[in-house]
Protein backbone atom coordinates (compact mmCIF):
# COMPACT_ATOMS: atom_id res chain seq x y z
CA UNK A 1 0.00 0.00 0.00
CA UNK A 2 1.28 3.65 -0.93
CA UNK A 3 2.64 5.87 2.30
CA UNK A 4 -0.04 8.52 0.82
CA UNK A 5 -3.62 5.69 0.44
CA UNK A 6 -1.64 4.98 4.38
CA UNK A 7 -1.26 8.40 5.99
CA UNK A 8 -5.41 9.02 4.85
CA UNK A 9 -6.46 5.78 6.61
CA UNK A 10 -4.45 7.25 9.49
CA UNK A 11 -6.31 10.58 9.37
CA UNK A 12 -9.58 9.12 9.39
CA UNK A 13 -8.92 7.36 12.44
CA UNK A 14 -7.15 10.39 14.01
CA UNK A 15 -10.38 12.10 13.05
CA UNK A 16 -12.49 9.96 14.83
CA UNK A 17 -10.35 9.67 17.97
CA UNK A 18 -10.18 13.73 18.58
CA UNK A 19 -13.79 14.18 17.05
CA UNK A 20 -12.56 16.52 14.63
CA UNK A 21 -13.71 15.86 10.75
CA UNK A 22 -11.27 18.60 9.37
CA UNK A 23 -8.45 17.22 11.38
CA UNK A 24 -5.20 17.61 8.51
CA UNK A 25 -2.44 15.59 9.49
CA UNK A 26 1.42 14.26 7.91
CA UNK A 27 3.88 12.26 7.96
CA UNK A 28 5.67 14.91 10.27
CA UNK A 29 2.79 15.75 12.35
CA UNK A 30 3.67 14.48 15.84
CA UNK A 31 1.78 14.58 19.14
CA UNK A 32 4.17 17.92 20.14
CA UNK A 33 1.17 19.53 17.59
CA UNK A 34 -1.75 17.94 18.89
CA UNK A 35 -2.66 18.62 22.15
CA UNK A 36 -5.12 16.32 22.18
CA UNK A 37 -2.60 13.22 21.24
CA UNK A 38 -2.19 12.20 24.78
CA UNK A 39 -1.27 8.81 26.27
CA UNK A 40 -5.08 7.71 26.80
CA UNK A 41 -6.04 8.79 22.93
CA UNK A 42 -2.72 7.17 21.77
CA UNK A 43 -3.95 3.49 23.12
CA UNK A 44 -7.27 4.37 21.35
CA UNK A 45 -5.14 5.36 18.12
CA UNK A 46 -3.22 2.17 18.23
CA UNK A 47 -5.82 -0.11 18.50
CA UNK A 48 -7.95 1.58 15.72
CA UNK A 49 -4.97 0.86 13.78
CA UNK A 50 -4.98 -2.76 14.17
CA UNK A 51 -8.43 -2.95 13.41
CA UNK A 52 -8.48 -0.88 10.18
CA UNK A 53 -5.05 -2.54 8.82
CA UNK A 54 -5.59 -6.17 10.72
CA UNK A 55 -2.34 -5.90 11.85
CA UNK A 56 -0.69 -6.21 15.65
CA UNK A 57 2.16 -3.89 16.80
CA UNK A 58 5.25 -5.10 19.20
CA UNK A 59 5.97 -2.95 21.99
CA UNK A 60 9.30 -2.50 20.08
CA UNK A 61 7.44 -0.79 16.76
CA UNK A 62 5.17 1.15 19.78
CA UNK A 63 8.38 2.19 21.56
CA UNK A 64 9.61 3.80 18.48
CA UNK A 65 6.79 6.00 17.02
CA UNK A 66 7.86 9.85 17.03
CA UNK A 67 5.35 11.58 14.56
CA UNK A 68 2.38 9.95 12.06
CA UNK A 69 5.89 8.70 9.72
CA UNK A 70 7.01 6.12 12.02
CA UNK A 71 3.62 5.04 12.10
CA UNK A 72 3.16 4.74 8.13
CA UNK A 73 6.75 2.94 8.38
CA UNK A 74 5.71 0.32 11.18
CA UNK A 75 2.05 -0.41 9.14
CA UNK A 76 3.92 -0.65 5.79
CA UNK A 77 6.32 -3.22 7.16
CA UNK A 78 3.97 -5.70 8.50
CA UNK A 79 1.70 -4.94 5.01
CA UNK A 80 4.70 -6.01 3.15
CA UNK A 81 5.20 -8.99 5.50
CA UNK B 1 21.39 21.10 42.23
CA UNK B 2 22.07 18.35 39.16
CA UNK B 3 18.52 19.15 38.15
CA UNK B 4 18.45 15.04 37.09
CA UNK B 5 14.44 15.29 36.52
CA UNK B 6 15.27 17.91 33.57
CA UNK B 7 17.74 15.94 31.93
CA UNK B 8 15.42 12.68 32.28
CA UNK B 9 13.09 15.24 30.57
CA UNK B 10 15.24 16.21 27.89
CA UNK B 11 16.00 12.64 26.93
CA UNK B 12 12.06 11.50 26.69
CA UNK B 13 11.44 14.66 24.97
CA UNK B 14 12.97 13.35 21.71
CA UNK B 15 11.73 9.90 21.93
CA UNK B 16 8.47 10.02 23.22
CA UNK B 17 6.89 13.02 22.21
CA UNK B 18 3.46 12.01 24.02
CA UNK B 19 4.75 10.65 27.26
CA UNK B 20 6.92 14.13 27.79
CA UNK B 21 4.01 16.37 27.17
CA UNK B 22 2.67 14.29 30.34
CA UNK B 23 5.81 14.55 32.69
CA UNK B 24 6.00 18.30 31.76
CA UNK B 25 2.83 18.71 32.61
CA UNK B 26 3.08 17.03 35.92
CA UNK B 27 6.51 18.66 36.70
CA UNK B 28 4.65 21.88 36.34
CA UNK B 29 1.74 21.31 38.67
CA UNK B 30 4.19 20.22 41.56
CA UNK B 31 5.50 22.05 44.58
CA UNK B 32 8.78 22.59 45.79
CA UNK B 33 8.77 19.49 48.61
CA UNK B 34 8.21 17.10 45.39
CA UNK B 35 11.04 18.95 43.57
CA UNK B 36 13.61 18.30 46.69
CA UNK B 37 12.66 14.57 46.99
CA UNK B 38 12.64 13.90 43.69
CA UNK B 39 16.19 15.01 43.15
CA UNK B 40 17.42 13.24 46.04
CA UNK B 41 16.37 10.25 44.94
CA UNK B 42 17.21 10.72 41.46
CA UNK B 43 20.65 11.89 42.82
CA UNK B 44 20.65 8.40 44.84
CA UNK B 45 19.71 6.45 41.90
CA UNK B 46 22.72 8.20 39.07
CA UNK B 47 25.48 7.10 41.91
CA UNK B 48 24.17 3.89 41.46
CA UNK B 49 24.11 3.61 37.78
CA UNK B 50 27.41 4.68 37.45
CA UNK B 51 29.24 2.57 40.25
CA UNK B 52 27.76 -0.03 37.80
CA UNK B 53 28.83 1.40 34.82
CA UNK B 54 25.82 2.66 33.28
CA UNK B 55 24.39 6.43 32.40
CA UNK B 56 20.87 8.36 32.93
CA UNK B 57 20.94 7.74 29.33
CA UNK B 58 20.51 4.05 29.42
CA UNK B 59 18.12 4.40 32.53
CA UNK B 60 15.63 6.48 30.67
CA UNK B 61 15.71 3.76 27.22
CA UNK B 62 14.84 1.30 30.18
CA UNK B 63 12.02 2.98 30.75
CA UNK B 64 10.92 4.31 27.78
CA UNK B 65 11.10 0.34 26.96
CA UNK B 66 8.95 -0.81 29.72
CA UNK B 67 6.12 2.15 28.69
CA UNK B 68 6.57 0.29 25.41
CA UNK B 69 5.73 -2.79 26.89
CA UNK B 70 2.85 -1.69 29.44
CA UNK B 71 1.20 0.11 26.26
CA UNK B 72 1.49 -3.18 24.33
CA UNK B 73 0.36 -4.99 27.19
CA UNK B 74 -3.01 -2.46 27.56
CA UNK B 75 -4.13 -2.82 24.07
CA UNK B 76 -4.05 -6.65 24.84
CA UNK B 77 -5.77 -6.35 27.75
CA UNK B 78 -8.43 -4.18 26.50
CA UNK B 79 -9.10 -6.71 23.89
CA UNK B 80 -9.09 -9.34 25.91
CA UNK B 81 -10.19 -8.09 29.51
CA UNK B 82 -7.02 -10.29 31.35
CA UNK B 83 -3.41 -9.94 31.91
CA UNK B 84 -1.71 -11.64 29.84
CA UNK B 85 -0.10 -13.88 32.33
CA UNK B 86 -2.29 -15.67 35.28
CA UNK B 87 0.60 -17.80 36.78
CA UNK B 88 3.74 -17.40 38.83
CA UNK B 89 5.74 -19.58 36.88
CA UNK B 90 4.39 -17.79 33.84
CA UNK B 91 5.95 -14.55 34.99
CA UNK B 92 8.98 -16.69 36.85
CA UNK B 93 10.19 -17.82 33.13
CA UNK B 94 9.28 -14.55 31.30
CA UNK B 95 10.13 -11.83 33.79
CA UNK B 96 12.09 -12.85 37.18
CA UNK B 97 14.62 -15.48 35.25
CA UNK B 98 14.83 -13.69 32.61
CA UNK B 99 18.18 -11.33 33.13
CA UNK B 100 17.24 -8.80 30.31
CA UNK B 101 14.00 -8.44 31.19
CA UNK B 102 14.80 -7.84 34.45
CA UNK B 103 17.57 -5.09 33.65
CA UNK B 104 15.59 -3.09 32.04
CA UNK B 105 12.47 -3.68 33.92
CA UNK B 106 14.06 -2.77 37.21
CA UNK B 107 15.42 0.02 35.76
CA UNK B 108 12.26 1.32 34.57
CA UNK B 109 9.89 0.81 37.94
CA UNK B 110 12.70 2.87 39.84
CA UNK B 111 12.38 5.96 37.41
CA UNK B 112 8.56 5.56 37.75
CA UNK B 113 8.82 6.58 41.38
CA UNK B 114 8.59 10.41 40.63
CA UNK B 115 7.75 10.28 37.03
CA UNK B 116 4.52 8.54 37.80
CA UNK B 117 2.39 11.06 39.54
CA UNK B 118 0.19 8.46 41.43
CA UNK B 119 3.62 6.97 43.10
CA UNK B 120 4.37 10.09 44.12
CA UNK B 121 0.82 10.86 45.83
CA UNK B 122 1.02 7.80 47.19
CA UNK B 123 4.43 7.86 49.11
CA UNK B 124 2.84 11.49 50.34
CA UNK B 125 -0.42 9.79 51.58
CA UNK B 126 2.32 6.90 53.43
CA UNK B 127 4.57 9.74 54.58
CA UNK B 128 1.40 11.56 56.27
CA UNK B 129 -0.32 8.37 57.88
CA UNK B 130 3.00 7.18 59.30
CA UNK B 131 3.95 10.58 60.86
CA UNK B 132 -0.24 10.36 62.59
CA UNK B 133 0.66 6.73 63.73
CA UNK B 134 4.03 7.09 64.88
CA UNK B 135 3.94 6.38 68.94
CA UNK B 136 2.31 3.26 67.53
CA UNK B 137 4.81 1.94 65.70
CA UNK B 138 7.99 0.52 67.38
CA UNK B 139 8.55 -2.90 65.11
CA UNK B 140 7.98 -2.22 61.35
CA UNK B 141 8.20 -4.69 58.37
CA UNK B 142 8.30 -4.50 54.93
CA UNK B 143 7.11 -6.81 52.91
CA UNK B 144 9.09 -6.60 48.93
CA UNK B 145 12.29 -4.48 48.81
CA UNK B 146 11.09 -2.44 45.84
CA UNK B 147 13.10 0.47 46.12
CA UNK B 148 13.50 1.27 49.70
CA UNK B 149 11.14 4.73 48.99
CA UNK B 150 9.21 3.86 51.73
CA UNK B 151 11.18 2.06 54.38
CA UNK B 152 13.39 5.61 54.11
CA UNK B 153 10.33 7.44 54.52
CA UNK B 154 9.57 5.29 57.67
CA UNK B 155 13.24 5.30 59.23
CA UNK B 156 13.09 8.99 59.14
CA UNK B 157 10.07 9.39 60.64
CA UNK B 158 9.59 7.06 63.48
CA UNK B 159 11.03 6.56 66.74
CA UNK B 160 15.11 5.71 67.04
CA UNK B 161 14.40 2.63 68.70
CA UNK B 162 12.07 1.46 66.05
CA UNK B 163 12.82 -2.52 64.77
CA UNK B 164 12.99 -2.16 61.39
CA UNK B 165 12.68 -6.02 59.24
CA UNK B 166 12.52 -6.29 55.55
CA UNK B 167 11.74 -9.46 53.31
CA UNK B 168 12.08 -9.95 50.02
CA UNK B 169 12.36 -13.70 48.14
CA UNK B 170 14.98 -11.88 45.67
CA UNK B 171 18.29 -11.26 46.68
CA UNK B 172 18.37 -8.78 43.48
CA UNK B 173 15.62 -6.26 45.07
CA UNK B 174 17.36 -6.78 48.31
CA UNK B 175 20.53 -5.65 46.93
CA UNK B 176 18.95 -2.43 44.59
CA UNK B 177 17.44 -1.53 47.53
CA UNK B 178 20.35 -1.18 49.93
CA UNK B 179 21.12 1.37 47.52
CA UNK B 180 18.24 3.63 48.30
CA UNK B 181 17.81 3.18 52.23
CA UNK B 182 18.74 5.72 54.08
CA UNK B 183 20.69 4.19 57.50
CA UNK B 184 20.26 0.65 55.57
CA UNK B 185 22.27 -0.37 58.88
CA UNK B 186 19.51 -0.06 60.74
CA UNK B 187 17.60 -2.58 59.01
CA UNK B 188 17.15 -6.03 58.87
CA UNK B 189 17.11 -7.94 55.36
CA UNK B 190 16.07 -11.47 55.44
CA UNK B 191 15.98 -13.00 51.99
CA UNK B 192 12.71 -15.29 52.79
CA UNK B 193 9.67 -15.63 51.22
CA UNK B 194 7.22 -14.37 53.22
CA UNK B 195 4.94 -17.25 53.26
CA UNK B 196 7.34 -19.36 55.28
CA UNK B 197 8.57 -16.01 57.15
CA UNK B 198 6.98 -16.66 60.70
CA UNK B 199 7.47 -13.44 63.10
CA UNK B 200 4.00 -14.33 64.31
CA UNK B 201 1.81 -11.70 66.19
CA UNK B 202 4.94 -9.68 66.15
CA UNK B 203 5.06 -6.56 64.24
CA UNK B 204 2.66 -3.39 64.92
CA UNK B 205 3.09 -2.01 61.45
CA UNK B 206 3.62 -4.00 57.76
CA UNK B 207 4.21 -2.06 54.65
CA UNK B 208 3.38 -3.98 51.47
CA UNK B 209 3.69 -2.18 48.15
CA UNK B 210 2.33 -3.06 44.99
CA UNK B 211 2.79 -6.89 45.73
CA UNK B 212 -0.64 -8.10 45.72
CA UNK B 213 -1.01 -8.08 41.90
CA UNK B 214 2.10 -9.93 41.34
CA UNK B 215 0.89 -13.38 43.30
CA UNK B 216 -1.81 -15.70 42.24
CA UNK B 217 -3.65 -15.95 45.84
CA UNK B 218 -4.13 -12.14 47.08
CA UNK B 219 -6.17 -13.62 50.07
CA UNK B 220 -3.87 -15.84 51.32
CA UNK B 221 -1.20 -12.99 51.39
CA UNK B 222 -3.44 -10.97 53.05
CA UNK B 223 -3.99 -13.90 55.28
CA UNK B 224 -0.49 -13.83 56.14
CA UNK B 225 0.11 -10.26 56.79
CA UNK B 226 -2.54 -10.29 59.41
CA UNK B 227 -1.16 -13.12 61.06
CA UNK B 228 2.22 -10.96 61.60
CA UNK B 229 0.44 -8.44 62.98
CA UNK B 230 0.38 -8.20 66.56
CA UNK B 231 -3.38 -7.39 67.98
CA UNK B 232 -4.24 -4.16 67.32
CA UNK B 233 -1.58 -3.78 64.40
CA UNK B 234 -1.53 -1.88 61.00
CA UNK B 235 -0.31 -1.86 57.49
CA UNK B 236 -0.34 0.41 54.52
CA UNK B 237 -1.10 -1.66 51.69
CA UNK B 238 -1.06 -0.53 47.77
CA UNK B 239 -2.09 -2.59 44.69
CA UNK B 240 -3.40 -1.01 41.25
CA UNK B 241 -6.63 -1.99 39.15
CA UNK B 242 -7.00 -2.43 35.86
CA UNK B 243 -3.06 -2.03 35.31
CA UNK B 244 -1.49 -5.16 32.87
CA UNK B 245 2.12 -5.56 33.18
CA UNK B 246 4.60 -8.10 32.05
CA UNK B 247 4.67 -9.85 35.58
CA UNK B 248 1.03 -8.52 36.98
CA UNK B 249 -0.98 -11.95 37.84
CA UNK B 250 -3.80 -10.65 39.49
CA UNK B 251 -6.44 -8.20 37.76
CA UNK B 252 -8.73 -6.14 40.31
CA UNK B 253 -11.36 -4.75 38.01
CA UNK B 254 -11.98 -1.83 40.47
CA UNK B 255 -11.41 -0.78 44.14
CA UNK B 256 -14.41 -2.80 45.84
CA UNK B 257 -12.62 -6.23 45.31
CA UNK B 258 -9.55 -4.66 45.97
CA UNK B 259 -11.99 -3.10 49.73
CA UNK B 260 -13.74 -6.51 49.73
CA UNK B 261 -11.08 -8.98 50.09
CA UNK B 262 -9.13 -6.72 52.54
CA UNK B 263 -12.81 -7.50 55.16
CA UNK B 264 -12.56 -11.22 53.93
CA UNK B 265 -8.61 -11.18 55.52
CA UNK B 266 -10.05 -9.38 58.41
CA UNK B 267 -8.29 -6.26 58.19
CA UNK B 268 -10.51 -3.27 58.26
CA UNK B 269 -10.02 -0.05 55.94
CA UNK B 270 -9.32 2.81 57.94
CA UNK B 271 -7.88 5.59 55.41
CA UNK B 272 -7.69 4.91 51.76
CA UNK B 273 -6.54 6.86 48.54
CA UNK B 274 -8.28 6.27 45.10
CA UNK B 275 -5.56 7.77 42.39
CA UNK B 276 -6.55 7.12 38.82
CA UNK B 277 -4.03 6.95 36.63
CA UNK B 278 -5.92 9.64 34.02
CA UNK B 279 -7.50 13.06 35.32
CA UNK B 280 -10.98 11.13 35.11
CA UNK B 281 -13.32 9.62 37.85
CA UNK B 282 -13.30 6.49 39.33
CA UNK B 283 -16.27 5.47 37.63
CA UNK B 284 -15.20 6.59 34.12
CA UNK B 285 -11.58 4.76 35.00
CA UNK B 286 -13.49 1.43 35.91
CA UNK B 287 -15.44 1.82 32.82
CA UNK B 288 -12.44 2.63 30.52
CA UNK B 289 -10.23 0.18 32.13
CA UNK B 290 -7.54 2.69 33.15
CA UNK B 291 -5.30 2.27 35.70
CA UNK B 292 -6.22 3.38 39.29
CA UNK B 293 -3.80 2.96 42.19
CA UNK B 294 -5.10 1.81 45.54
CA UNK B 295 -3.78 2.50 48.81
CA UNK B 296 -5.15 1.90 51.78
CA UNK B 297 -3.89 1.99 56.28
CA UNK B 298 -5.68 -1.26 57.34
CA UNK B 299 -5.65 -2.29 61.36
CA UNK B 300 -6.11 -6.00 62.33
CA UNK B 301 -9.42 -7.16 63.57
Amino acid sequence: MERNEILKQIQEVFREIFSKSDMTISEITSPVEVEEWDSLNHIQIVVALEKKFKIKFTSLELQNWRNVGDIINSIQNKIKN
Amino acid sequence: MNNYFSQILDIIKKQNPIHYKRLNKMLSEQDSEFTIRAEKFFTQYVNYLNKNGKTLNYAVDCYLKMLADIAYEHIKFLESGKYSSSSFNEVLQRVYSNPQVMEYYMHGLLLSQFLWEQHYQILKFFTKGILQRKKQINRYLEIGAGHGLYISEAINLLNKDTLFDLVDISETSLNMSKEFIDEKERVNFYKEDIYQYNKLSYYNFITMGEVLEHVEKPLELLLKVNSLLCEGGEAFITTPTNAPAIDHITLFSNVQEIRDLMKKAKLEITEEVVLPSEKVTEEVANELKITILYGAFVKKI
